[in-house]
């Protein structure tokens, strides 16, 4: 017995495919509706947040890993991409590419060597890393600004500002589609199947067969491609980067809160998170001011998450769905015990090689 | 004389296998040889170091000396999924399942698929479904193929991680007391089971405790005791013997 | 020459002071595999309640410590009991990373809400003094934030040594299954563990108020040193950890010399990507450590 029938199923596909449609429908059509620069700018934010979410969950999604330092990688990515530009002088869209192999390079041994640990000792690495990164960013005022900043030369000089966050809109939206691709793909795939395995029980699965350490640095790496690639266009839209914003463990954590709060399990999970949240930060710096009661904020709903709904909102979501529109299922055991019954009342038949329809165990 | 040592050069072997842990050395310079196409079985009591030996020659614990061989490689020290890949199967004393994972799932997992194209593909591809589905008939739980593996009784589980070692094709496969926790008619099938895939060419090596189930399926048993082998043999010439009496008993 | 040798001093004085605060660190990772993101949190926390209470009552702020202790004390057994202990084991470390990580901001942002983000320093009859040591001078502050701290750790090891409590500390620390098997309660001696280790944080942080400006996000410059310490000293080794804290600490203040403060600071990170690289479980914590 089956426990989800095909028209449940189909009934699901359809559900799912409108829920898309409808979605891209929005974010295509927001900036035509919220024409004003600010209610763009706060577009992009809630995309950028999408974009560093989704690359964190490849990550956060796949290994169980909870890295508290892509920020890190953000970090370096826009100001890699910044430092080409002012320094070596390539075209904004090239540096962003450079910057953000670059990264995926480097990306390599610092992934081998995080993954070697586990648990408590990889998200203190993580920690860490971003913490070295500020300190020497902040240090090294030659190269970097410091404290100061640097500014990065705008891509399009001569759009004026609404143009400008405009076309970055679609920019962003085009490069959380491309993630959101990449994920969908890996998350099907034998490869992604391994990966969710290796969260699971990573002996377990060496024992059977999977390249434990190569499919994590994989992952990792991937993460950092498309983080990156993020930080690298944050830069060019915003313009001016600050080593305490751009390594900034909190900002990490902000991006690992969207991730679970919208599910890491799930294509969209981050997505919706970024929604949530980024507009949630809005709206309380509408209504209360830049105050560090932001930071309360993000605490408590951090902390509330973790606690009673840490697989995040749509695994909770499609729990109720599930229950209006799935047929009543009986549990296993129920099922267990009625098949038995059944199997009881009539032995089957048994094949010579005694391979026929086996007896139900309890 | 030749024909012998070949098929032993072609089964696992252990040379003079040694594995501590602080002042206690569980594996004492080992030295055993399983038969290649046969069900081998490892005895001994508790603490005779049957699973820190299995831990070794599966690479999850790296031993302090000796080594291990395959059909003539030597695997000492390997990352457990190159052993793995070598051909070498196994389940786990404390049954392991991936446990938010389904039941089909657990299987899938299982497929070997070199190459990029294969890694990328749809890890739920139609042939692949079949075979796992006909492996879920065989041990009967085919019924829970959607069901996460958390939810499945202990015995199911058991059929289920089996299942998946046999997914992924070894040719030898390691069993961590399959009997264990398990109730007597399931004993019997899981007995039966091991002797069908053996007709069909499986070499297999069990750790086990219950005394009728090693001597009705197994054709060669070695008894270990304080980390190495005391006697080996066919199962009427171990149920004789003095020295395994007075392992097992103290006497 | 004089330069190095008071360097040496200072450096050792900013030793015992980690070495206190990575203790409770460790102590939190001990008990039950947590990475306590907020001790450096509580910390501050401590100081600005040290301060306060200099600002209310014009008293000495160490006066402030029988009451911050027990108070720390008790936080500490209520957020095992409450809030950490009922994550599921399976994920607990990495979801306690992140619980912890949410009481941290919200620690900081209700500082920074309730005292601003101004700066404050404690201004004390001998805070400006310094004391000639062997030809080095060392400021007063500096001595007794060390004495302090060097007291609160000889308590500590001989709870951890000497007392039955101690006892079952250690046993919860190296094997929890076997220390239940012997009847320890593991559950309410982890709830004490975290009360140990808050109170660490309350007398570390009413050290570190005497001498230094405190702010609200003054607990970033901290929890990467002190996490650093405990990796390389051996996660969950309470003696491994001291001696860490003691080496990093007179390493980072000779290192103050020719590179600067800021520069000096990255030497934490440095130790903690080398013991990582070689020797994962630390180097001084002998079998106690834990690998992760």
């Amino acid at each position: 017995m089956r426990s989800d029938s095909e028209p449940t199923r189909w009934r699901g596909r359809v559900a799912r495919g409108a829920a898309i449609a409808i979605g891209c429908a929005v974010i295509l059509a927001f900036p035509a509706v919220a024409d004003n620069p600010y209610m763009l700018t706060v577009g992009i934010g809630i995309l950028n947040y999408a974009v560093l979410a989704t690359a964190w969950n490849f990550v956060g999604g796949f290994t169980g890993y909870i890295s508290l330092g892509h920020a890190a990688l953000s970090g370096l990515g826009a100001y890699g991409t910044a430092l080409l530009v002012t320094c070596a002088g390539l075209p904004s869209f090239v540096a962003l590419f450079v910057a953000a192999a670059l990264v995926t390079v480097l990306a390599i041994p610092i992934g081998a060597a995080a993954l070697r640990v586990r648990g408590a000792s990889f998200v203190i690495v993580s920690i860490a890393l971003v913490l070295i990164l500020l300190l020497v960013f902040q240090s090294w005022a030659s190269l970097t600004g410091g404290s100061r900043g640097l500014v990065v030369p705008r891509p399009f000089p001569a759009l004026h500002r609404a143009e400008h966050h405009r076309v970055f809109y679609f920019l962003f939206a085009a490069l959380l589609a491309m993630a959101l691709v990449a994920w969908w793909v890996i998350d099907r795939s034998r490869f992604g199947l391994g990966l969710k395995a290796i969260r699971e029980d990573e002996d377990k699965s060496a024992a059977l067969g999977i390249a434990t350490f190569a499919g994590k640095l994989i992952a990792f790496v991937v993460s950092a491609a498309f983080t990156a690639l993020g930080g690298g266009l944050y830069a060019l839209w915003f313009g001016d980067l600050d080593p305490v914003f751009q390594f900034s463990v909190l900002t990490g954590s902000t991006v690992v809160l969207m991730a679970l709060l919208g599910g890491v399990r799930h294509l969209f999970g981050p997505l919706v998170g970024a929604v949530i949240v980024g507009a949630g930060l809005e709206y309380g710096k509408l209504e209360f001011g830049d105050t560090p009661l932001h930071l309360v904020g993000t605490g408590v709903l951090l902390g509330g998450v973790v606690m009673f709904m840490p697989e995040g909102v749509i695994p909770a979501l499609s729990g109720v769905l599930a229950r209006w529109f799935a047929p009543r299922e009986a549990s296993i055991r129920e099922v267990t015990a009625a098949v038995l019954l059944d199997s009881r009342r009539e032995p089957p038949p048994r094949s010579a090689s005694g391979e026929g329809p086996a007896e139900v165990d309890r | 004389m030749t024909g012998r040592a070949d098929a032993r050069a072609r089964g696992l072997q252990t040379t003079e296998l040694t594995k501590s842990f602080g002042g206690v050395t569980a594996v004492d310079a080992a030295t055993v040889s399983f038969q290649h196409g046969k069900v081998n079985a490892v005895i001994g009591p508790n603490g005779s170091g049957k699973t820190t030996l299995f831990n070794c020659i599966t690479g999850m614990i790296r031993p302090d000396a000796g080594r291990v061989s395959y059909r003539g490689d030597d695997i000492t020290g390997k990352p457990p999924h190159r052993i793995a890949r070598a051909g070498i199967g196994r389940s786990f004393q404390l049954c392991r399942v991936f446990a938010r994972m389904t039941v089909l799932d657990n299987l899938l997992v299982a497929v070997r698929a070199p190459g990029l194209p294969h890694q990328l593909a749809s890890a739920h591809d139609r042939d692949t479904i079949d075979r796992a589905r006909g492996w879920l008939v065989r041990m009967g739980i085919d019924h829970l193929e959607h069901a996460e593996a958390r939810n499945l009784s202990w015995g199911q589980q058991k059929l289920l991680e089996l299942a998946g070692v046999l997914m992924a094709e070894p040719d030898t496969i390691l069993l961590d007391e399959p009997a264990g926790g398990v109730n007597p008619a399931l004993i019997g099938r899981i007995g039966a089971l091991v002797q069908q895939l053996n007709a069909e060419g499986k070499t297999f090596i069990i750790v086990e405790h219950n005394m009728d189930m090693v001597m009705s399926i197994c054709d060669h048993i070695i008894v270990f005791d304080r980390g190495r082998p005391i006697a080996e043999g066919p199962p009427a010439q171990i149920r004789s013997d003095d020295r395994v009496l007075e392992a097992y008993l103290g006497v | 020459m004089a330069l190095v040798f008071q360097s040496l001093v200072l450096g050792v004085l900013l030793g015992g002071l980690y070495a206190l605060l990575a203790a409770g660190l460790t102590l939190y990772f001990g008990v039950m595999r947590v990475v306590m993101i907020a001790h450096s949190a509580f910390l501050i926390l401590a100081a600005y309640l040290a301060w306060y209470f200099h600002e209310v009552t014009e008293l000495d702020p160490l006066l402030s410590l029988p009451i911050t202790v027990p108070v720390f004390f008790a936080a500490g057994v209520a957020m095992q009991r409450l809030l950490l202990a009922r994550l599921r084991p399976a994920t607990r470390t990495m979801m306690s990373v992140l619980l912890t990580f949410s009481i941290a901001l919200i620690i900081e942002g209700g500082l920074g809400y309730v005292f601003t983000g101004t700066q404050h320093r404690i201004q004390l009859g001998y805070s400006g003094t310094s004391l000639e040591l062997f030809g080095a001078r060392v400021a007063v502050v500096k001595l007794i934030a060390f004495a302090l701290a060097a007291a609160a750790l000889l308590a500590l090891y001989l709870v951890m040594m000497k007392s039955r409590f101690g006892q079952a500390l250690r046993a919860t620390i190296q094997h929890p299954e076997a220390a239940r098997l012997i009847g320890i309660q593991t559950e309410r001696v982890a709830g004490y563990g975290f009360g140990l280790g808050l109170a660490t944080a309350a007398i570390g942080g009413t050290a570190l108020a005497l001498d230094s400006t405190i702010y609200p996000s003054l607990h970033w410059r901290w929890i990467g040193p002190l996490m650093a310490i405990i990796v390389v000293g051996g996660l969950g080794s309470v003696p491994g950890t001291a001696i860490a804290a003691m080496v990093l600490g007179m390493l980072m203040s000779l290192l103050q010399i020719p590179l600067g403060t800021t520069w000096a600071q990255t030497v934490f990170y440095l130790a903690l990507f080398a013991t990582l690289a070689i020797r994962p479980q630390g180097f001084f914590g002998g079998r106690l450590a834990k690998r992760f």
